[in-house]
């Protein structure tokens, strides 16, 4: 099970920007959507989602509206903004050197 | 910039719509739960399993929502507003305490924010003209007359401007009382300054309207033209543009005015209302010496290359004229020149010593706060225990502190603002630049660091002492006694020491002031009427038919039988020179006999021009010989009077009756030897002077005096207006008796004296509160050992010697660290004393005396109090 720490520094905020760049989402969607579209690998705890949405908003990347869920009850849904859809843009392509230069260095060894 | 807003926007409301926020955030990870339950549901756990796992799964909500608010970045914020309260609380618990503490920083911080907004308004505040630090005053200090700042002559300025380098266009200008008359009003007298025609553009000025000098304009031959003040302007032309192009009326001669300044600029003086232009015609002697040089350095010359450059100048104009022993050219900053080089030192030993009154202050609250840690100690090892972290509880503590210190700095606030206003009323010592002595931002910058800093200053050693707590001693003692307990015990006494040296070093520098102006006060100034009975008063004539001697002299008759007729005065007399600091008149004078080299000229003194009855109207007491009588008139033989003073320098060991000295043509015999009078200031060295009799030696501009049987202040209205019957044009100026006009004099050395005193005595009563809070402090947490002591026959004198011992040892330290320190920093006043060296005895002795007495004060109360335990009850005691 993957808690938050053992993900590298930033890459959840990276996960969470991808996931809603599709569509507006709540927090446990969200979650669903990363440990399914991670094949169950990824398994974002509540502990570690809610903080970090939380921080998201405050910088500006997302932002937040309480609408009516599938299952007819009032939840918090999350969308990108422009600021995060610029920085979900950068970070993508960052993150892209950085795994493509692990992935380098560990097969080599 | 939007999203800046936005993040804004939502800080703010996580802030203010906190409990709305909150219940978002529960209902948010309340849905989480729900949904991971019903997706464990789903997978077929029973419901009770799935809630669990779901439980598990989400972790600890109260962290996460810790979490959560905190990536919400307002945990700090809503940490300060709970431990404000919380110390709001408690300083509303302990009144007598928040009481104490906030008057004694309200006094220190107060005073120290209205000397800095004088020493500020004063020293710092940009001054209203171009680039002002690059424009010089020059003066002129030249043997044998030897005034330090002294002025110069055209001729001298000539040869200045002939071999300037270092300057852009030298300006000269003079200061001079002018008589303003015309049709617009009645004549009155003003300030004024005689100025060429660079001095305007050189500082950068734009009048209100019309021109200010052009060059040519002190040009010889060139019209009369004058600039007038914004002031005069609306007092005198009812602020009317028509006034350009009219002529006024300036020392009798008319004058078209060209121009109005802004009331804002107040120069050379404060007061200046007219402006004249100075005509630079080619002189035919040297002196007289009336002028002032004003310049602008050229861009990249230093003052130091400027002063070497006018020195070398100052060396030619000795090998050009052998009356010159020396010349020198000293240069001071526009600043340093208005604000005068002896305000400068006193404003910062004043902002010093207010500065030490603070430390006293902060040191008395780090005192109370000490004591009160001690009681605290419980509560802060409970917090401790109880997993606060230590950063936390000095937090907290701080917090405390810094209010307590805002709320004495509000307070101070208001102490401050009526003191600026005392001040600006007052104006002590006609201080220049009064006006930019305010409470402002600079100001208020200043009260905020200086009170945060106090604040972190006495609370920071009782917070982290609270913080070491040391938990299992404590708790296992009860919360009584522990080692931090002594260390703060030492600390307790190191501030009663310091306090105790602080204030002494205030009481010597006090005493020292206040000596020196008992000693100024018994300076006479060498007449013996009493002050309260003289009064006296500037005359001009207006009208230029005055300068006409015979016209002159019938028209001062005239004044002098109206002035007798006024009931209760005695005896009414003329003179162009007053004691104490209204010198006429200074000149040079040959003595019959004398052969001096070519050129050589005998010293400039003091050069009076008197009528009769003028030495028993002030009563200046008769040496020799006989004083001025009607008879010495024109046609008559010319005589003189000299002082006692010019005997000794010009005729040492010879009688000078008899002997002849002349100013202009005329030999004048000398008839008498009067005592020395003051003319050039209380503390200033006695001019040698010698007098010649107004009816000899007319001049239009008079100082009326009268003597007369009782208090003269309430004679002045009906002078005033016997005279101006006489001629409607005559101008009266500077009218009150000479008590008055010595108090003026007085004026700068009583504000820094009471000043001074003042805050030593805050500093005193600072510190005995500090050594009475200590020593009772200490007395009741001894009960219990006092009482032991006297349950086993100590006498009542024996507890009572014990408790005195223990503070008057703390003083006595205190007061050897307070002597060194005085030694040192008293050298700071030596500019400002008189009459006594900076390490006079009776000062030091006398101050040591006064504060041992405070100290023996403030420990006898609490050890009265310690004589009267009951062992009984302190063997109860806790």
């Amino acid at each position: 099970m993957s808690k938050p720490t053992d993900l590298v520094q930033g890459t959840l905020d990276l996960l969470i920007l991808k996931i809603i760049a599709l569509e507006p989402m709540h927090g446990w969607a969200i979650a669903h959507r990363i440990s399914q579209m991670s094949n169950e690998v990824l398994q974002v705890g509540q502990s570690a989602l809610y903080p970090a949405l939380h921080k998201l908003e405050q910088q500006g990347w997302i932002e937040a509206e309480w609408k009516v869920s599938e299952n007819n009850r009032r939840a918090k849904y999350y969308s990108l903004t422009r600021a995060g859809r610029k920085a979900l843009a950068k970070e993508a392509v960052q993150w892209e050197r950085l795994s493509a230069a692990i992935s380098l260095i560990v097969r080599t060894t | 910039m939007s999203r800046l807003f936005a993040q804004l926007r939502l800080r703010l409301r996580s802030l203010f719509h906190r409990s709305r926020v909150e219940q978002e955030l529960d209902e948010e990870l309340e849905y989480h739960l729900d949904r991971q339950i019903h997706a464990g549901l789903t997978r077929g756990l029973a419901s009770e399993e799935a809630k669990y796992a779901a439980l598990r799964q989400l972790g600890a909500i109260a962290q996460s929502k810790e979490e959560c608010r905190e990536m919400r970045a307002v945990g700090w914020i809503e940490d300060l507003i709970q431990d404000l309260r919380y110390a709001a609380r408690t300083l509303r618990k302990n009144p007598a305490f928040s009481i104490v503490a906030v008057l004694a920083l309200a006094l220190g911080i107060g005073a120290n924010t209205a000397m800095f907004s004088v020493a500020y308004g004063l020293l710092l505040r940009p001054l209203p003209y171009a680039d002002a630090d690059r424009v010089a005053m020059v003066f002129m200090n030249y043997g044998p007359r030897d005034f330090q700042y002294g002025t110069m002559c055209v001729r001298d300025y000539l040869t200045w401007k002939e071999n300037n380098r270092a300057f852009e266009e030298p300006a000269l200008l003079r200061t001079l009382r002018m008589d303003i008359g015309g049709k617009e009003g009645v004549p009155e007298q003003v300030q004024g300054a005689s100025v060429t025609s660079s001095f305007f553009p050189m500082l950068g000025v734009r009048p209100l309207i019309g021109r200010t000098f052009a060059t040519g304009d002190d040009q010889p031959g060139t019209s009369s033209l004058v600039v007038l003040s914004e002031l005069i302007w609306r007092r005198r032309f009812a602020a009317n543009s028509s006034v350009l192009g009219q002529t006024v009326v300036v020392n009798g001669t008319p004058a078209t005015v060209i121009g109005v300044m802004p009331s804002a600029f107040q120069f050379p003086r404060r007061e200046t209302e007219v402006w004249t232009n100075l005509p630079l015609n080619p002189p035919t002697r040297y002196g007289p010496w009336f002028y002032r040089g004003i310049a602008r350095l050229k861009p990249g010359v230093t003052f130091e290359q400027a002063q070497a450059e006018m020195n070398s100048i100052g060396l030619r104009l000795v090998q050009d004229n052998p009356y010159y022993k020396r010349v020198t050219f000293p240069i001071l900053s526009v600043r340093d020149a208005l604000v005068g080089t002896t305000v400068k030192p006193a404003i910062l030993v004043l902002f010093g010593a207010v500065g030490l009154v603070l430390l006293i202050a902060v040191v008395n609250v780090a005192n109370l706060m000490l004591a009160r840690a001690t009681v605290r100690h419980r509560e802060m090892v409970l917090r401790l225990s109880l997993g606060a972290g230590r950063g936390r509880v000095v937090r907290q503590l701080l917090t405390e502190s810094i209010l307590l210190s805002l709320i004495g700095a509000a307070a101070g606030l208001g102490l401050a603002w009526g003191g600026i206003q005392l001040i600006r009323a007052e104006n002590p010592g006609n201080l220049p630049l009064i006006d930019s002595i305010r409470l402002d931002w600079a100001a208020l910058g200043f009260i905020v660091s200086v009170s945060t800093l106090t604040g972190v200053l006495f609370g920071l050693a009782p917070a982290l002492a609270s913080a070491r707590a040391d938990l299992n001693s404590t708790i296992k003692a009860g919360g009584r006694s522990s080692s931090a307990g002594h260390a703060r015990g030492r600390a307790r006494r190191l501030l009663v020491v310091s306090e105790t040296a602080l204030s002494l070093i205030l009481l010597i520098g006090a005493g020292l002031l206040l000596r020196s102006f008992v000693k100024l006060q018994q300076v006479t100034g060498g007449f013996f009427t009493p002050p309260q009975q003289i009064l006296t008063m500037l005359i001009s004539p207006g009208d230029r038919k005055y300068n006409d001697a015979a016209a002159g002299l019938a028209f001062y008759d005239e004044v002098l039988r109206h002035a007798r007729n006024v009931p209760e005065v005695e005896l009414a007399a003329v003179t162009d020179s007053l004691p104490p600091d209204r010198q006429g008149d200074a000149d040079s004078f040959q003595i019959e006999g004398q052969t001096l080299a070519p050129g050589e000229m005998n010293p400039v003194v003091s050069a009076v021009t008197a009528g009769p009855n003028l030495f028993q109207a002030l009563r200046i007491p008769l040496v020799k010989g006989r004083y001025f009588t009607d008879h010495d008139r024109q046609g008559a033989t010319p005589v003189a009077i000299v002082s006692e003073g010019f005997v000794r320098r010009f005729f040492p060991d010879q009688d000078a009756i008899g002997k002849r000295i002349r100013q202009g043509a005329a030999w004048m015999e000398i008839v008498g030897v009067v005592g020395n009078v003051k003319y050039l200031g209380l503390t200033v060295d006695t001019d040698p002077a010698y007098y010649m009799p107004f009816a000899q030696m007319y001049s239009p501009r008079m100082y009326l005096v009268t003597r007369s049987s009782g208090d003269a202040a309430h004679l002045a209205e009906a002078l005033r207006r016997d005279i101006q019957s006489i001629d409607p044009g005559v101008t009266l100026a500077q009218i009150g008796t000479m008590e008055r006009a010595l108090n003026l004099s007085m004026s700068r050395p009583r504000f820094n004296t009471g000043l001074l005193t003042l805050f030593a005595g805050i500093a005193l009563l600072l510190a005995a509160i500090g050594i009475y809070g200590l020593i009772a402090y200490s007395v009741a947490q001894r009960t219990r050992e006092i009482g032991v002591r006297m349950a086993l026959g100590a006498a009542r004198g024996d507890v009572m010697r014990m408790v005195v011992r223990q503070g008057v040892s703390l003083a006595a330290i205190g007061i050897m660290v307070g002597l060194g320190g005085a030694f040192i920093l008293t050298r700071l006043l030596k500019a400002m004393l008189f009459g006594i060296g900076v390490k006079d005895a009776l000062t030091f002795v006398a101050a040591t005396v006064g504060i041992m007495l405070v100290v023996l004060l403030a420990t006898f109360v609490p050890a009265l109090r310690a004589t009267r335990i009951s062992p009984v009850v302190a063997l109860r005691h806790e």
